[in-house]
């Protein structure tokens, strides 16, 4: 037995910094991209890579945080609709009273902040389990949104928000700011949930939570602060996805939960709780993204997309039970 | 129906003869149908008193609560779909019956509607149908163990998008399924018109599935698996084959309701179960309303049919109150409040329990 662990542990560490569904994933989306090349000749020109990082951004973005609730055991379901009651506030800030960037993008995460608090306090004091909680909040912020809209969609949004959005204001580089800023609170969260203490508690609350509590963890403290973190980014989701302005639909935001779950899953995090990484969670945005990229480049009917998406939670969530299976037996 | 979850102080006034008003209250706090039943009784008088003062825009009156039944067969019977899996256990859950009812809906319409099968065979072939998918995630759940949420977030996404490819995204509304409509007519009953399929379909699988629950073996294993795995097995229970059977129930259950769904539109609308927020949210909703614990083996087939009595109602009763779009948006809002209160309830009496 001991033998087993000190001849695993070499492995284990080199292994450490990128999991492995992480290289399954780099492994995928490589394969991916090099039969799109051959089967589609504009998949590799600058405004097919940019479009499909800017659509990428703001599932990426939520995913972060995501990756945080999922890690605890928990889930959140109500971010869709968290995203439509930024989104309609702020459109219609930006649009009624002008309002700039920044106070703008402060609003969008202020609203996302108190709505992601509500939830942390229900699951945290409440003590109702994660799913019941936010699938009651997804209906009541769309009731909200929609109150909001006031039975009518935000248009004529001008560009104040450009720099966020998908069009040529919104690159540096080449490469589209919305991306660039999932990157780095891709990188923050990483290095919080992997080096920091606090950030350590969350994978602890997530293998147990009782033992957690009992080693003096401050569990729910750490609860509502993940599902806040979450609020937050959907406040920058939201800002995101108005982008260069134009029009919010009544309907926006629906599905996004799912997508996003998707991601998070796909990236290789444990549905259970008490593993999983934020790089494998932008890894996992980009596999959609791609796909449903892909889907539109081929001509396939985009109904596909879903079925593709189905297909592939599958095969993570299979590849990741063999793994547990092989490391469980070792 | 006071069967598995009654708890020894629910019995006790009765031995002590006179019920005193602590006891009944207590009552009420335990025994999640009686407490909904109050409130059911509550909610429609309180309509009736609005619609009395003339608060609502059309009267709100038996007639009308008898013809909103119509609205009632998604709701109680996918809440009984969701019933059997929670009950199940290990974080069961079904996000997929939406789409199961899009799917099967798809599958009648063809056989019905386009192949010219008979109405016995098309619903058979549904039934099978409904197996076929609720099994996939049966055996996703039971044998590969992929947690219930993944296998049927996974499953929600495969099978919509297979109800939008398999007709180009069109409905299928061809003379026959045209004339299936007459099925979802109403009958004279005192009076009343109440929608057929209410006696045609929700009576009958109501009755099968608690007998089911509660007179069948299979229910007693049902309720074991949820309430302790590990104990079942050692029970010799074939654990992972009680827990599959839930999840396929759940799947002949969604086409049962897909085969009323396409009658009701009078065509097979591949996107049925999962427009808006699709018919699996309000399904989970009305089984937690009715008492059904999330962490599994407790639940009730009563408490879930009344909880899906008083979503109707309740729903009924928004339309009347605010005008235009605005009745749906509070219907969102309303079923929102209803499952986070319930679910705290829920939490406190387990809390009470737990400390007692």
């Amino acid at each position: 037995m001991s033998a087993v662990a000190t001849a695993a542990r070499p492995r284990r560490v080199t292994a450490r910094a990128i999991e492995g569904q992480e290289l399954v994933l780099l492994g995928v989306l490589a394969v991916l991209w090099l039969v799109l090349s051959f089967a589609v000749d504009t998949f590799f020109t600058a405004s097919t890579l940019q479009d499909l990082l800017a659509a990428v951004a703001p599932v990426a973005i939520v995913g972060v945080g995501m990756t945080a609730i999922i890690v605890t055991g928990g889930i959140d379901v109500s971010v869709g609709s968290a995203v439509a009651v930024a989104m309609v506030i702020v459109g219609q800030l930006v649009r009624d009273s002008g309002l700039p960037f920044l106070p703008a993008v402060l609003v969008a995460v202020a609203v996302g902040a108190v709505l992601g608090l509500i939830n942390g306090v229900l699951v945290a004091y409440g003590r109702v389990h994660p799913i019941i909680v936010t699938f009651a909040t997804l209906n009541l912020y769309r009731w909200l949104a929609f109150q909001i809209f006031g039975g009518e969609e935000v248009n004529n949004i001008p560009g104040t928000l450009a720099a966020l959005g998908g069009g040529a204001e919104g690159r540096t580089a080449g490469l589209p700011n919305a991306f660039l800023l999932a990157a780095v609170l891709a990188a923050l969260m990483w290095a919080y949930m992997r080096y920091s203490p606090t950030g350590r508690h969350l994978y602890a609350i997530g293998n147990d939570a009782h033992a957690a509590r009992l080693q003096g963890v401050r569990v729910t403290r750490r609860l509502v602060s993940v599902y806040v973190i979450t609020g937050v980014l959907v406040g920058l989701a939201a800002v995101v996805s108005i982008g260069g302005g134009g029009r919010i639909g009544q309907a926006v935001g629906t599905g996004f939960e799912l997508q996003v779950i998707a991601a998070v899953v796909i990236g290789g995090t444990s549905i259970l709780g008490g593993r999983g990484t934020v790089l494998g969670t932008v890894l996992g945005a980009l596999l959609v993204g791609t796909v449903s990229a892909a889907v539109t480049l081929l001509g396939w009917p985009s109904e596909l997309t879903a079925l593709f998406i189905g297909v592939f939670i599958l095969v993570a969530v299979g590849v990741d039970l063999l793994r547990q299976r092989r490391r469980r037996s070792l | 129906m006071t069967t598995d979850t009654q708890t020894p102080e629910t019995q006790a006034p009765s031995r002590a003869g006179r019920p005193s008003v602590g006891s009944m209250a207590r009552t009420l706090l335990e025994d999640r149908v009686a407490l909904l039943v109050v409130l059911l009784v509550v909610l429609v008088a309180w309509f009736f008193a609005l619609s009395a003062g003339g608060y609502l825009v059309a009267p709100y009156d038996l007639s009308y609560m008898a013809s909103a039944l119509e609205s009632m067969v998604p709701l109680a019977i996918l809440g009984l779909a969701e019933l059997l899996v929670i009950v199940s256990g290990r974080g069961g859950i079904d996000l997929s019956v939406g789409a199961m009812v899009s799917l099967v809906g798809m599958v009648f319409g063809f056989a019905y509607g386009q192949w010219g099968w008979g109405f016995l065979a098309a619903l058979l072939l549904a039934l099978a149908a409904g197996v076929v998918l609720g099994g996939v995630n049966g055996f996703l759940v039971a044998y590969l163990r992929v947690p219930a949420l993944i296998a049927t977030l996974a499953a929600y996404y495969a099978y919509s998008s297979l109800a939008l490819i398999s007709n180009d995204n069109a409905p299928i509304s061809t003379r026959p399924l045209q004339d299936l409509n007459s099925i979802t007519h109403s009958v004279q009953l005192g009076g009343l018109a109440i929608p057929r399929q209410v006696f045609t379909f929700v009576l009958p699988v109501a009755v099968l599935i608690w007998l089911l629950v509660n007179r069948a073996p299979y229910g007693r294993r049902l309720y074991a698996v949820g309430t302790n795995e590990v104990a079942a097995r050692y029970a010799s229970l074939d654990v992972a084959r009680v827990r599959f059977g839930a999840y396929a129930l759940s799947g002949v259950l969604s086409a049962v309701v897909a085969v009323v769904t396409v009658a009701q539109f009078a065509s097979a609308r591949p996107d049925a179960g999962t427009v808006g927020n699709g018919m699996a949210l309000p399904a989970i909703t009305i089984a937690v309303l009715g008492g059904v614990a999330i962490a599994g083996g407790v639940g009730r087939v009563g408490g879930v049919l009344v909880a899906a009595l008083l979503i109707v109602w309740l729903n009924a009763g928004i339309l009347l109150y605010f005008e235009g779009s605005q009745g749906s948006q509070y219907q969102l809002f309303a079923l929102g409040a209803v499952l986070l209160i319930s679910a705290l309830f829920n939490s406190l009496i387990l809390r009470r329990r737990g400390a007692t």
